[in-house]
């Protein structure tokens, strides 16, 4: 609980300060992970789905969301192949599911991923496969931030119209 | 914020829960049913005589046997420095004070309150979440998000609270040890002079805990009386209710 709950004062204070000024200035905010994250991180760690969507409710919906998906396997791979030393709450530790580190990040990351699954269906995510290049992978991104932009310039249009 | 309710397990989800069960959904993975311990809270604004009240409970009690913890507002291990941290400074807003609050009562719960109620111990609760929601509701946080935010708290088996007026109130304030920054809700900007201020905010307050009496069956001590005439009573229904409760649990030590 206060694991989450720290998460969301830290969440907080980003909306209040770094994300709703450039909004309001009509400003594109880039959001590495949302509250997402939180929803699917939180549960994984037992805290109720329900509250925690409560919890934050009080986030600005995003007007794209996208999640790169990529199996646990090829998670895991690319930290240890960059030796990235695993960090401690990432891996879930505190869950006392393994004693190994690598062990526990894959439990732990594994069911993370369920739950993003879980949300991709509840809150419309658009899922980018990032298992391919990064290349190929940053070309769905841009069409998919395009087609939102284009989309959006045409509402604002019609707005003037009307 | 929100204020639907469609997937609250009861309406209101604060109001209503069974003593000693959560108001809401809890913390799902601590389950507390059967818990031996009771929650005592004592409420009221600063300057009521809260403290005082518990350490003489907290002896009386003892004597008799029970196994006594006291908590109280901001006292958790992990937020504690964090929270004098952000009060020095002006950064914090009224979201990130809210929630920071609830992270203090958080780790107050996992770790003291909830092992207490496991152990079978009472405990002696200095301020509990009414404190958060009145001061949040001054601050115009929606009621229904922060009810829901407190929806992992354990619904106290008694929650006393010490009334005062605003005049009264002041009084002693001044008389003990002041008026500071954050008591006197200088955030809010109701004004430059600090007695103003203070004067405002307390009557706010005062009429957002009297709000909430009935929703969370406060028992009302009248908190302008004598420290003993107020001990008293609150002896004789903690008496009365421990007494209807050792039957089934013999909470005692001999």
């Amino acid at each position: 609980m206060t694991f989450s709950l720290l998460h969301a004062t830290d969440f907080a204070d980003r909306l209040l300060y770094n994300i709703i000024p450039p909004l309001k200035a009509g400003m594109i905010v880039l959001a590495d992970r949302y509250t997402y994250t939180a929803f699917a991180r939180d549960a994984t760690r037992g805290v109720d789905r329900r509250w925690v969507r409560e919890l934050y409710s009080f986030a600005v919906k995003p007007d794209l969301a996208v999640y790169f998906r990529v199996p646990i396997e090829v998670s895991t791979d690319r930290l240890l192949a960059r030796r990235v030393k695993l960090k401690f709450y990432e891996a879930g530790m505190d869950m006392g599911w393994s004693a190994s580190l690598v062990e526990s990040f894959r439990t732990f990351q594994g069911k993370v991923l369920e739950e993003y699954d879980r949300l991709v269906d509840e809150y419309g995510l658009s899922v980018v496969n990032a298992v391919g290049s990064i290349t190929e992978q940053q070309r769905i991104f841009r069409k998919l931030v395009t087609q939102h932009l284009e989309v959006g310039e045409d509402d604002e249009q019609l707005d003037e119209l009307a | 914020m929100t204020s639907s309710s469609t997937s609250s397990p009861d309406e209101g989800a604060a109001g209503g829960a069974r003593p000693g069960s959560y108001y809401s959904y809890g913390i799902p993975y601590l389950p507390i049913d059967g818990y031996p311990g009771k929650i005592i809270a004592i409420e009221g604004t600063d300057g009521v005589g809260r403290s005082t009240q518990i350490r003489l409970l907290r002896e009386w009690l003892e004597v008799q046997g029970y196994g006594v913890i006291e908590t109280g507002w901001t006292r958790s291990e992990l937020m504690q420095p964090t929270i004098n941290l952000a009060k020095s400074s002006n950064t914090l807003n009224k979201l990130t004070f809210v929630l920071l609050y609830a992270t203090d009562f958080a780790d107050r719960l996992e770790k003291e309150i909830i092992p207490a109620l496991k152990a079978g111990f009472i405990v002696l609760s200095d301020r509990y979440i009414y404190t958060a929601m009145a001061r949040a509701g001054v601050r115009g946080v929606d009621r229904a998000w922060i009810r829901n935010l407190y929806g992992f708290a354990i619904a106290p088996h008694l929650v006393f609270y010490l009334k005062i007026d605003e005049k009264t109130l002041i009084r002693r304030v001044l008389q003990s040890r002041g008026m500071d920054y954050w008591e006197s809700g200088m955030d809010l900007k109701l004004g430059d002079d600090i007695y103003e201020s203070f004067r405002a905010y307390q009557r706010a307050l005062l009429r957002e805990y009297g709000s909430m009496a009935e929703e969370f069956n406060f028992r009302m001590l009248d908190a302008r009386r004598k420290i003993d005439i107020i001990q008293d009573e609150l002896r004789r229904q903690i008496g009365a209710f421990l007494a209807e409760d050792d039957v089934g649990t013999g909470l005692r030590s001999e």
